[in-house]
């Protein structure tokens, strides 16, 4: 019902196209986008995935990435920190600017790329070490800090993950004995630990409990006011209650854009349609 | 369609778990057999003096194998120091780097070939490596055959433990934004880290009881060595020796150092699967 009451409001802040965005929002002076994709392709060896993606990702919102299985969502957004290139024969065409600047440059820093657009995956990723280390891991190459520095870094990437509370008695433990939606957490306590500009997030709750799923849920929603976040979801509720924005993905390519409650009520494309009423998908 | 009667289904089901169970107990038995011929034999020859004094010439009452153990333990300790290192790194450029290329998919093979390569190959060749050349029988030219055998068993089992690490903790480091090496250092490298040390704990039990390869090289000695640079004695030459000989006291000695080796190897292999053991998580 949320969803609803807000509607309007949201209405008029996104649009199906970005054309039709700037002749009904006059008064809105829209910020440029944080990250802008422009006419992307990607292939995995011969095989194309996707096809002339263009998306903007709008800076401090949530943006829902949705689709059926195997329609590139994941491929979209691991695009944008580049972490594909971890795999030969994997490689995108086009340009996606952060901020004006291609990332897919080869000159562009990948560790700075990186430290601006954190990943958070599907399956939580803690790594073999405390939990407190585990934060650190990252602040410790990016930043030269004395340890009173690391300890207080670590606790505020913690609290901002809505995780302290919990882990504050136990930092020495493995991150590995923690419950799965605490992992979770503790693995974007370790994002956020950089200071990163864009949240992406592959499925973060499918493999996790309906309880902290809600936690985490609440925390994107909490987070977005420091961050762009992107949200790759199987879950059609899950878009409809955290995100600004929905991206439909359909066998590669991007069938609709707009605001979210538009898409949820007013989808302008058939298949739209029929996978969010689940026909299909 | 007439259905396969139930009777001949169960009748052969019983034959083959039996045929399978019986062949696990032969592997068993004969187990057992060693064990407990080795223990009952050589039992009688272990007592102070094996350990202390050096060998005694036939019928001379005492005398014991002191020099062959320190031999032995520098020999394979020089061998570990040499083999896993390389062993090691090898298997990480197949696991971690190389992966699919050329010169990886050749190094497989390499290692596979001399994997199987008959080690009393790697004595003749270690003998006329460093042997012929430097005029002499060594213990580096001993520790140097067993390097070698270490190498590829090393080298196997640390790419396939790293393999064994997921991906997406791969990834998940690699989203922090840490380079490659650090990467494969602090956390897949912890993560396999039981696997490890199995695979170094198994390459040296394996060369600890090796004999041929030690015949071309190191030779044995009755005395202590000075230093690496002569024939130095050790446990498993020393038993081909004494078993060989047609004195009754010889031949105890050898099955005190058969029961010792039988030993070490054991303990070696009882480690191996304890660092491997299910730890609570």
């Amino acid at each position: 019902m949320k969803v609803l009451a807000a509607l309007p409001r949201l209405q008029l802040l996104g649009a199906a196209g970005r054309n039709e965005a700037a002749a009904t929002v006059v008064a809105q002076v829209e910020a440029p986008a944080k990250i802008d994709c422009r006419q992307v392709n990607f292939f995995y060896e011969d095989h194309q995935a996707l096809f002339d993606n263009n998306l903007e990702i709008t800076r401090n919102r949530v943006t829902a990435i949705i689709g059926p299985s195997g329609c590139g969502k994941s491929t979209h957004i691991r695009i944008y920190n580049r972490i594909y290139e971890l795999y030969s024969g994997q490689r995108a065409e086009g340009e996606v600017l952060l901020d004006g600047q291609n990332i897919l440059d080869p000159a562009y820093d990948l560790m700075e790329l990186r430290r601006k657009v954190g990943m958070i995956f599907q399956k939580p990723t803690p790594f073999p070490m405390s939990v407190f280390e585990n934060v650190a891991f990252g602040l410790r190459f990016y930043y030269h800090l004395s340890k009173g520095e690391l300890a207080d870094r670590v606790e505020e990437a913690l609290s901002r993950a809505a995780l302290w509370e919990e882990v504050k008695d136990q930092l020495r433990h493995p991150g590995t004995a923690l419950s799965g939606g605490q992992q979770q957490r503790l693995c974007i306590a370790r994002a956020l630990a950089v200071e990163p500009e864009v949240l992406l997030m592959d499925e973060p709750t499918s493999a996790i409990d309906p309880i902290a799923t809600a936690k985490i849920e609440e925390l994107i929603t909490e987070l977005k006011s420091k961050y762009t976040i992107v949200v790759v979801t199987h879950n059609m509720q899950q878009a409809a209650r955290v995100s600004d924005y929905t991206a439909f993905f359909y066998q590669g390519r991007i069938i609709e854009f707009g605001a979210t409650p538009k898409i949820f009520t007013q989808p302008a494309h058939k298949k739209t349609e029929e996978y969010i009423t689940g026909r299909f998908g | 369609m007439k259905p396969r009667s139930a009777v001949g289904r169960r009748l052969i089901n019983l034959a083959v778990s039996g045929l399978a169970a019986a062949s696990a107990l032969l592997g068993l038995l004969a187990l057992a057999w060693i064990l407990s011929g080795v223990l009952t034999r050589g039992l009688g020859a272990l007592n102070w003096s094996f350990f202390t004094q050096l060998p005694a010439p036939p019928g001379v009452p005492g005398g014991g194998l002191a020099n062959a153990l320190v031999g032995t333990l520098a020999l394979t300790l020089l061998a570990t120091f040499l083999g896993v290192p390389v062993g090691l790194l090898a298997g990480v450029y197949l696991g971690e780097f190389g992966q699919q290329s050329r010169l990886a998919h050749t190094t497989r093979f390499a290692v596979n070939v001399l994997m199987g390569v008959p080690s009393i190959i790697i004595g003749v060749f270690v003998y006329t490596l460093a042997v012929i050349p430097l005029g002499r029988f060594s213990g580096y030219a001993g520790a140097l055959a067993l390097a070698l055998i270490m190498l590829p068993i090393v080298a196997r089992t640390t790419e396939d433990m790293l393999r064994l690490v997921p991906d997406a903790l791969r990834e998940a480091g690699l989203a922090l934004g840490a380079p490659r090496w650090r990467i494969t250092l602090a956390i897949v490298f912890r993560a396999a880290r039981a696997g490890l040390i199995t695979g170094v704990c198994l390459a040296v039990a394996r060369v600890s009881g090796e004999t041929a390869p030690l015949l071309f090289t190191a030779l044995n000695s009755p005395y202590f060595s000075h230093s690496l640079g002569e024939p130095t004695a050790n446990l498993t030459v020393t038993i081909f020796n004494y078993a060989m000989s047609p004195y009754p006291d010889w031949q105890q000695m050898a099955w005190g150092a058969s029961l010792l080796i039988t030993l070490g190897v054991l303990t070696l292999t009882l480690l191996a699967r304890w660092s491997l053991r299910e730890r609570p998580r």
